[in-house]
């Protein structure tokens, strides 16, 4: 109870480094959302849509690729980037950006994937219609959105409740480093490992407010999508 | 003009579809009438290219417009929908639009989100998407089956002045016998994915 009194009273005083760490958290969590919807959606619309050569064993890797371990995500992207590694010289290791790819690599076929789910249901009768009106494949692969824009919501906030949530990769790329590339799951592991209860459970709090006011947000705009 | 020969659609080894000749002429209106299974939607999907014969060959112009059976109603408004299916400048989409509206009556539906809208103002919304457009071969797949009498006699009325003013085909199928003597044109039965032995042999006589 005390230590819940603490972090209480920690969230209220203007600790900086507090204010650091949840900035980092959410520049981290914003972009890996967004480039891997822009990656994984279309791709999931691809390949709920239309046929083309390689597309089961596409669909094969994106399944297998959702379950891809986040600390084995890391490694990969900490040899890639490493000194010695193929991408050595843009000397990107330990920064938010390699945090932010790390993550891009991690969460992408999981929006691709979701996507295509969400996607295949009734696509067979959109595209006799979109086919039927001779409408062009933009036209047709914007429909997808259109029409299931409030289950494509889900998608991006699954996306930003892993991003946001994911420890095992960006410590492994990003090194954890204070007033750097300190988000909160890494943090709250350091601070729980230095004993300093606290400033880690403050730090679980804001993590689940952050947590509930997207989902506030998100759950407003998904039910005025549908009442319209 | 359409000119079908040899036909065929094989389906998890099942024949649906088997058709030796058929010809139809430029502006003339074909019902193709059958029970369910009987093949009709097949040939116009091939007709439609959206799906593909397992053998045969057609010859028919490439400016194709289908309705199929389920046509869905986009998560847009009333006027949103019909005008996504334009292209061209603002005001020929909106001279496009008034003039399927007033074809259609769909102009107090025009805010209206396509989602809550009944069978029949569906299947309006439907047929208007099309309407809007220009085609040298206009198919309707059942175009008429979820509307009240005043909408079917609304539908058959458009799409007749549509052919009028193309001078497109126009190839209808139905099941409704009412629908089949207001479109007029020729009557085709198809039986089990076949066309009656003696239309065939006049066909083939052709």
């Amino acid at each position: 109870m005390e230590k819940i009194n603490e972090a209480f009273e920690l969230l209220l005083k203007t600790d900086r480094e507090l204010f650091q760490i949840i900035f980092v958290t959410l520049r981290m969590s914003f972009f890996s959302t967004l480039i891997s919807c822009l990656l994984g959606m279309p791709l999931g619309i691809l390949l709920a849509g239309w046929k083309f050569k390689g597309k089961r064993m596409l669909k094969k890797i994106i399944h297998t690729l959702m379950g891809l371990p986040p600390v084995v995500a890391g490694l990969i992207v900490y040899m890639l980037f490493t000194k010695y590694g193929v991408f050595g010289s843009l000397n990107l290791l330990f920064t938010v950006e390699i945090m932010i790819i790390a993550q891009v690599i991690l969460i992408t076929p999981i929006v691709a994937g979701q996507t295509l789910s969400v996607s295949s249901v009734g696509a067979k009768n959109l595209l006799e219609t979109a086919k039927g009106m001779r409408l062009s494949n933009f036209k047709i692969a914007k429909l997808f959105i259109i029409q299931n824009k409030a289950s494509l919501f889900s998608v991006v906030l699954t996306a930003f409740g892993r991003s946001i949530a994911e420890v095992g990769a960006v410590s492994l790329v990003g090194g954890n480093i204070q007033w750097k590339t300190r988000v909160m799951t890494t943090a709250i592991m350091l601070e729980t490992n230095k004993g300093n209860f606290s400033f880690a459970l403050a730090l679980g709090i804001i993590l689940l407010l952050i947590s509930l006011v997207v989902n506030i947000i998100a759950s407003a705009i998904i039910k005025q999508e549908e009442e319209e | 003009m359409i000119k079908i020969t040899n036909l065929k659609k094989v389906y998890q080894g099942r024949t649906v579809l088997d058709i030796g000749r058929l010809t139809v002429e430029n502006g003339e209106t074909v019902i193709l009438l059958g029970h369910n299974g009987s093949g009709k939607s097949t040939l116009l999907k091939i007709l439609a290219d959206i799906i593909e014969a397992t053998w045969g060959n057609i010859i028919k112009d490439e400016n194709v417009l289908y309705l199929p059976q389920q046509s869905l109603p986009f998560n847009k408004t009333v006027k949103k929908n019909i005008l996504y299916s334009l292209s061209g400048t603002k005001k020929e989409k909106e001279e496009a639009y008034e003039k399927v509206c007033a074809l259609l009556k769909l102009k107090e539906l025009e805010n209206k989100n396509a989602r809550t809208l009944s069978g029949g103002e569906c299947q309006r919304l439907a047929i208007a998407r099309l309407l809007c457009k220009k085609c040298d071969l206009l198919l309707l797949d059942e175009p008429t089956s979820a509307a009240d009498t005043e909408s079917r006699r609304l539908i058959v009325e458009a799409v007749k002045a549509y052919q009028k003013e193309t001078g497109c085909i126009l190839i209808v199928t139905t099941h409704i016998k009412e629908d089949a003597e207001l479109f007029g044109g020729r009557k085709i039965v198809l039986t089990n994915g076949k066309l009656p032995l003696l239309r065939e042999e006049e066909e083939n006589n052709a």
